[in-house]
């Protein structure tokens, strides 16, 4: 069993192939850029930018779908906040609910720049494996190493968390059927009664987890890894022409849609 | 306890799609047997384990026990007669002390505060960490051999009449695997039913009456040992070797039917 928990699907498509720096920066313009502006054309661009996004990434959209399912109730909430507390004229009053044409559009408006913004961040995201991720966010962090925050560090222990919580999903597992095996029952009774079934499954996964973290430490030291020190790397991130082309092109549509 | 099989399937599901771990499985074991589970790792011989003792849902197929299956009545208390101790030992232990983590078990069968006790200190002094001793002792500051012998007795505390051992020998000691064999032996003695998963030929020769060779989720071979008739070639085939004793008596130009179990048998032999 293999457990998955950043939703990176590997692909071969000019998205993932991009530097994800320029991922990274290119997302963030647009995330901003769309809560930026308030108008439907600009809406209508940023949500063509992410069909076609989606479309170029060759990621089956029942992935996309995945990451969506979890905002819904949030897209829900926004929706219906939106229809109860908007100004306007009624069309249909029941007590203190009152029904305005503005309202169901200011709703509607909303709950598209969600999903837009959701799927836009899924697909950096599914496109990026999370080392380069991670990778990326430290050299555009570079800049607060300055002011003394151990940026390549915490990059690092990201990359760590990452790696790992599949592991510790798949140790979890065993032991709850090792218990099980001994007559442990999670799935019956209160909540105490369940809280306390997990006693015997949480104390063994602490123990192999902290244990795993010094073994780990101690490879790498004798690795040589020093923190603080800057590390070279196998795959330095460089970006190409397709790269900055790519940014440029990001670049126009932002300004497109902060005119339009 | 007596066991069989028949048409056992057992499939993980990932990333949506079902990955078959074991296929097809049908074998009997009979009461009291000692049987040894060899297969190159991956085989499938956890999964196996795991789905004797109800913890994976097989796709097709079904497990006896007894002869009574799960619309039985009665199957559930066979089932829970039925002991599984997982590979690493760490996995399981959580109590403050030895004695607190055997009596997890048998507290959780519900028997009484007597019973629990009687059969915590009995587990205890049957895996040789004699409860005077070792009773009191944190698990974790155990050794890995006393360890994986105090997961055993959490699960013989619940006095299981088949037990099921996934790779009980992986990184022990030689004075560990000793005693670990002499425990297994007493229980062989005391009629419990035994399914021993494991890469060591050399143990399972000594203390198993029957194999049973699982390569890729399949059964390739089932039954009392068989070498000198094919026996040496089925487990080649599968990325394992015939035991030490074995191949010395093909060497001797003796006949490997008759090789000894053990190598005081074999010193009587040679004499």
């Amino acid at each position: 069993m293999r457990a998955t928990v950043t939703q990176y699907v590997p692909g071969r498509s000019p998205l993932h192939r991009l530097d994800p720096r320029i991922k990274i920066v290119a997302v963030t313009a647009l995330a901003v850029a769309l809560f930026v502006r308030d108008s439907y054309a600009a809406l209508a661009v940023f949500a063509a930018v992410a069909v076609v996004a989606v479309l170029v990434s060759g990621v089956p959209p029942r992935w996309f779908w995945r990451g969506l399912k979890p905002l819904l109730w949030l897209v829900g909430l926004t929706f219906v906040v939106q229809i109860l507390f908007a100004p306007g004229e009624a069309f249909f009053s029941l007590g203190p609910i009152h029904l305005t044409w503005e309202g169901i559009e200011r709703a509607t408006f909303l709950s598209v720049r969600l999903v837009v913004l959701v799927v836009t961040g899924a697909v950096l995201t599914l496109t990026t494996p999370p080392v380069a991720l991670t990778d990326a966010l430290a050299w555009l962090t570079r800049p607060l190493r300055r002011l003394r925050v151990p940026t390549e560090e915490l990059a690092l222990m990201v990359t760590i968390a990452l790696r790992f919580i599949p592991t510790l999903l798949m140790e979890l597992d065993t032991i709850m059927r090792a218990q099980r095996a001994r007559g442990a029952d999670f799935a019956h009774g209160g909540i105490t009664t369940r809280a306390r079934a997990l006693v015997p499954v949480l104390i063994p996964l602490f123990v192999v987890s902290f244990r795993r973290a010094d073994d780990l430490a101690l490879a790498m030291e004798a690795r040589c890894y020093r923190p603080g020190l800057t590390r070279t790397r196998l795959h330095p991130l460089a970006a190409e022409a397709r790269d900055w082309l790519a940014l440029a092109l990001v670049a126009v549509v932002v300004a497109l849609a902060m005119v339009v | 306890m007596r066991l069989s099989c028949r048409g056992l399937t057992v499939a993980y599901v990932e990333a949506g799609r079902a990955i078959p771990a074991l296929t097809d499985v049908s074998f009997d074991v009979a009461a009291g047997v000692s049987v040894a589970l060899l297969g190159p790792t991956g085989a499938g011989k956890s999964t196996l384990l795991q789905a004797l003792k109800g913890l994976l849902e097989p796709e097709t197929g079904v497990v006896a026990l007894d002869g009574l299956t799960a619309a039985d009545e009665g199957f559930a208390a066979r089932r829970r007669e039925v002991g599984l101790v997982f590979q690493r030992p760490e996995l399981q232990l959580f109590a403050g002390s030895a004695r607190e983590d055997v009596a997890f078990g048998p507290r959780r069968l519900g028997w009484p505060a007597d019973d629990v006790a009687v059969a915590v200190e009995a587990a205890l002094e049957l895996v040789g960490l004699p409860p005077t001793r070792f009773g009191e002792r944190h698990p974790y500051a155990l050794s890995g051999g006393e360890q994986r012998r105090l997961a055993l007795a959490g699960v013989l505390a619940m006095r299981p009449r088949l037990l099921l051992l996934d790779e009980p020998f992986v990184s022990l000691d030689p004075a560990a695997r000793r005693a670990l064999a002499a425990v297994l032996r007493r229980l062989l003695g005391g009629g419990t039913t035994l399914v021993l998963a494991t890469h060591d030929v050399d143990a399972a020769w000594e203390l198993c009456d029957h194999r049973l060779v699982l390569d890729e989720g399949r059964l390739v071979a089932a039954g009392p040992w068989a070498f000198g008739a094919g026996g040496e070639e089925s487990l080649v085939e599968h990325g394992l070797e015939p035991p030490f004793l074995v191949e010395l008596w093909r060497r001797l130009g003796r006949s490997a039917a008759e090789a000894p179990r053990t190598c005081a048998a074999a010193a009587e032999a040679l004499r």
